[in-house]
């Protein structure tokens, strides 16, 4: 299957690369075996894809059948592509086709920028203790729950007492309904995914930024640049395969948002901009039963996600950088 | 060389998978034997916020008392449909399964689909299950099959609960018609009812589920129905479609606009909305009369020197419509308990699962599963008023067992706690005048695929509307579009049945 063809390029490439020096000397051996601890190494991960990822794909196929739970995948009827067509002729799917891109651009635009420019600040702090101190403080909202993060805004936005409302009333204003008015849906949705994750995404590129050779540095200094050149023509530079790298990342989540974030923020009065593909799946499936169907509209965004991650990774290609594979 | 080491991994990948394939297989069918020799497995819903210990002292005494070994698999009450879908969707259930809420789409289609036995044979070989009240069991059937015991309930058990300090504060009388609560509402918002000088109360303390619960209740004294209505030609359409319906919604966004319901009802949970009662946000609840006295505990737990006081509300009427109030539990039944027949093999295995789930209605059990121990959870005196002395454990221990009970009115105990014996005097009142849903015991394919949809979006609806964020014109355009996904259909084929069944 395509488990066979997609798990072995990885450690094919690992001992491609302890090949060759042994390889001159010994040449009749096959390489399997020579390499058997290697391989035995990657078992374990092998293993985790194969039953976690690949062996759950399998589920797939109902949403190719009206499958009820009582007759199993062997005894539901199948109803070819019946599902795809109910979804793509059904008012919702622009719908959440809109609000789902929507999201993924002000992700894109707002929220993946803020890390590089943290990094890039980070870097430039000369007090150890200080650097350190501000990366430990920011990276760890990441390690709250979204249910923790939600519940924390819910509690500063809400107009019955929030605090936010409470100081804009203090100070003369009138309560803004953050959490009700689908206006400030999106803003919020893309401030709150900035707050947990950017001081983790820094994590990255502050660590490809270490590799940087700090000679080119002291020359940069010596023909008289200052900091601001010496970000924008050495680091930048340095750490542009790993942009392009997170970017392509991105570009593969581009339809994949994740549920429980909105699905949170979520209520009767936003929905019209927040229902996405990840909470309609939810509601579609999980709540209302239609397990078939629910499984055509994830397999479709699946589909989605894979044909932008190769176009990005062909475009990356294109202009000279290294890719994802 | 490397094309031979790519073959060896890829075969020894596809071994890794026939090896899970078979773990998978070998696995689940392991645990269908266990179950079928083992203590019934009973899944249920939880109320509390906790789980009592499985060899607590109420599980341990309703296993001497019914002789049987069970194994509780509890449910979350607020997650209980994905729960519930995600269970039948595995088919991983349990010997009894308490299937809720009765209007789920999944659960109708799981217990019609074969699986679950008709119970409805067997019922009379039990002393308890043979009394169930016929209308109850009425509701209980889906189309003259019954796939499960109903759990009964009491038909009618709301009403509105007033903050009586608050009315004596500002000298008002308890509101018994919709204009005097909307004064009460007003009063409360405005006139600084709790005298702290701030203005930090509302009237109304409404929660998200406003349109199928609170404000539901509320449209009943308008002259609403409950879910379905049979109009006068015979057509039997849903209640929010009806014109009583409406005018309950311009009346209640009136009271909204002028600041008495909470303003952000539609993100607030059922604990907070306890939470904002309790700290005295508000002094209006649609609900429950029970409930009235867990706000009071509830107080009294931050605040042993509270001033509340409530009044219950179970007669409010409106204009000329008579006094009417809609059931909050489906015509007196709280799901079924139903038996999937991979779980319960043959007949005799149904009989024995049947006898513990009689036995649990006998008055013993039913004490064990409402008051708890005697000497531990509560006393009796002499005028048999029960009195739970520890309250903290029998909300842990005993309130869990509570709403599984088989049968919610074998016996009605005297109380001590405050409220308890009045809000049971006025809930037996209500079965005066209860309106039922017509519609509960007929089948409509369509009500079965699409309901849950056009519920959500007339849900959303609504709540747009009350909080001014669309018109009465556009909460008539939403009904309209969704005639077209299948609320016609469903309001002829409901038409159809309904005839078909009353000749």
């Amino acid at each position: 299957m395509s488990a066979a063809t997609t798990a072995p390029p990885t450690v094919s490439a690992t001992s491609a690369i302890t090949e060759r020096p042994q390889g001159r000397r010994r040449p009749q051996r096959p390489s399997f075996w020579r390499h058997r601890t290697l391989y035995l190494m990657a078992l374990p991960g092998i293993a985790y894809f194969l039953v976690f990822k690949y062996a759950p794909m399998g589920g797939l196929v109902i949403a190719f059948q009206d499958y009820l739970p009582f007759l199993g995948i062997g005894g539901s009827p199948w109803v070819g592509f019946d599902h795809f067509v109910r979804f793509f002729t059904e008012d919702t799917f622009l719908l959440l086709l809109r609000n789902t891109i929507t999201i993924s651009l002000l992700l894109l635009v707002f929220a993946f920028p803020v890390p590089i420019i943290l990094a890039l600040l980070l870097n430039e702090v000369r007090t150890r203790a200080f650097k350190r101190s501000v990366q430990t403080v920011i990276y760890l909202p990441h390690f709250m729950s979204w249910v923790i993060v939600v519940s924390i805004f819910y509690v500063l936005l809400s107009t019955d007492g929030g605090a936010v409302n409470n100081i804009i009333v203090e100070a003369g204003g009138s309560p803004v309904p953050f959490l009700t008015d689908p206006d400030w849906l999106r803003p919020m949705y893309v401030f709150q995914e900035i707050w947990k994750g950017a001081g983790w995404g820094t994590i990255v590129y502050l660590a490809a930024m270490t590799a940087v050779d700090v000679q080119l540095y002291e020359a940069a200094e010596l023909d008289g640049a200052g900091r601001m050149r010496q970000t924008w023509h050495i680091t930048l530079p340095a750490i542009r395969p790993t942009i392009i790298v997170m970017f392509i990342l991105a570009i593969g989540d581009f339809l994949e948002l994740g549920f429980e974030h909105m699905f949170l923020v979520m209520n009767s009065l936003n929905r019209q901009v927040g229902d996405i593909f990840d909470t309609y799946v939810y509601t579609a499936g999980i709540q209302n039963g239609q397990l078939s169907y629910a499984a055509a509209v994830g397999f479709f965004k699946g589909l989605v996600g894979l044909v932008l991650v190769i176009m990005a990774n062909r475009l990356a290609k294109r202009f000279g950088e290294e890719g994802v594979y | 060389m490397r094309k031979f080491g790519r073959l060896t991994v890829g075969a020894a990948s596809a071994a890794v998978v026939a090896l899970t394939l078979t773990a998978c297989g070998g696995g689940s069918g392991g645990g269908d034997d266990a179950a079928s020799d083992g203590p019934i497995t009973w899944m249920s819903l939880l109320h509390t916020p906790t789980t009592p210990d499985a060899d607590g002292p109420i599980q341990t005494a309703l296993e001497e008392y019914t002789g049987t070994e069970f194994e509780m698999r509890w449910v979350p009450a607020a997650s209980v449909e994905e729960k519930l879908n995600a269970a039948l969707a595995s088919g991983s259930l349990a010997d009894i399964v308490n299937m809720y809420p009765i209007d789920s789409t999944t659960v109708r289609q799981a217990l019609t689909s074969g699986q679950f036995w008709d119970v409805e044979e067997y019922l009379d070989d039990f002393p308890n299950l043979s009394q169930i009240d016929p209308q109850t069991l009425e509701s209980a059937r889906i189309d003259g099959e019954l796939y499960g015991v109903p759990l009964q309930k009491i038909k009618a058990r709301y009403g509105v609960v007033v903050r009586q300090d608050w009315l004596d504060n500002l000298g008002l009388e308890v509101p018994h018609t919709i204009e005097d609560l909307a004064a009460v509402a007003h009063a409360f918002t405005h006139d600084d009812p709790d005298g702290n000088g701030k203005n930090d109360t509302t009237g109304f303390i409404d929660r998200e589920e406003s349109f199928r619960v609170g404000f539901r209740s509320l449209t009943g004294y308008f002259g609403a129905g409950s879910q379905f209505e049979v109009t006068d030609d015979g057509q039997v359409v849903p209640a929010f479609t009806t014109d009583a319906f409406k005018e309950a919604m311009e009346w209640y966004r009136g009271v909204y606009e002028d600041g008495a319901v909470n303003q952000e009802f539609v993100t607030l949970q059922k604990s907070n909305q306890q939470d904002a009662i309790a700290q005295g946000k508000g002094g209006i609840v649609v609900t429950g009369l029970f409930e009235a006295k867990n706000y009071m505990a509830l107080a009294q737990n931050a605040n042993p020197e509270t001033p509340m006081e409530w009044a219950l509300v179970n007669d409010i009427t409106y204009g000329d419509v008579p006094r009417r109030i809609l059931t909050d539990t489906t015509g007196g039944m709280g799901g079924w308990l139903a038996f999937p027949k991979s779980e319960v093999k043959d007949e005799a295995e149904l009989k024995n699962v049947l006898g513990f789930v009689d036995k649990l209605i006998d008055e013993e059990a039913y004490g064990l599963m409402t008051n708890g121990i005697e000497g531990t959870h509560y006393e009796l005196d002499g005028d048999g008023v029960v009195t739970v002395t520890d309250q903290a454990a029998w909300e842990q221990q005993v309130q869990p067992y509570a709403a599984s009970r088989p049968s919610e009115k074998v016996v009605t105990y005297n109380s001590s706690t405050p409220y308890v014996n009045e809000a049971n005097e006025k809930m037996v009142e209500n079965e005066d005048y209860v309106v039922t849903n017509p519609a509960q015991s007929l089948t409509s394919e369509t009500f079965n695929r699409q309901w849950s949809t056009i519920e959500q979006q007339v849900n959303d609806a609504y709540n747009q509307y009350i909080t001014g964020q669309i018109e009465m014109a556009d909460y008539e355009a939403v009904i309209e579009s969704l005639r077209g996904q299948g609320l016609d259909q469903i309001i002829e084929e409901y038409t159809a049945a309904y005839a078909a069944a009353n000749g």
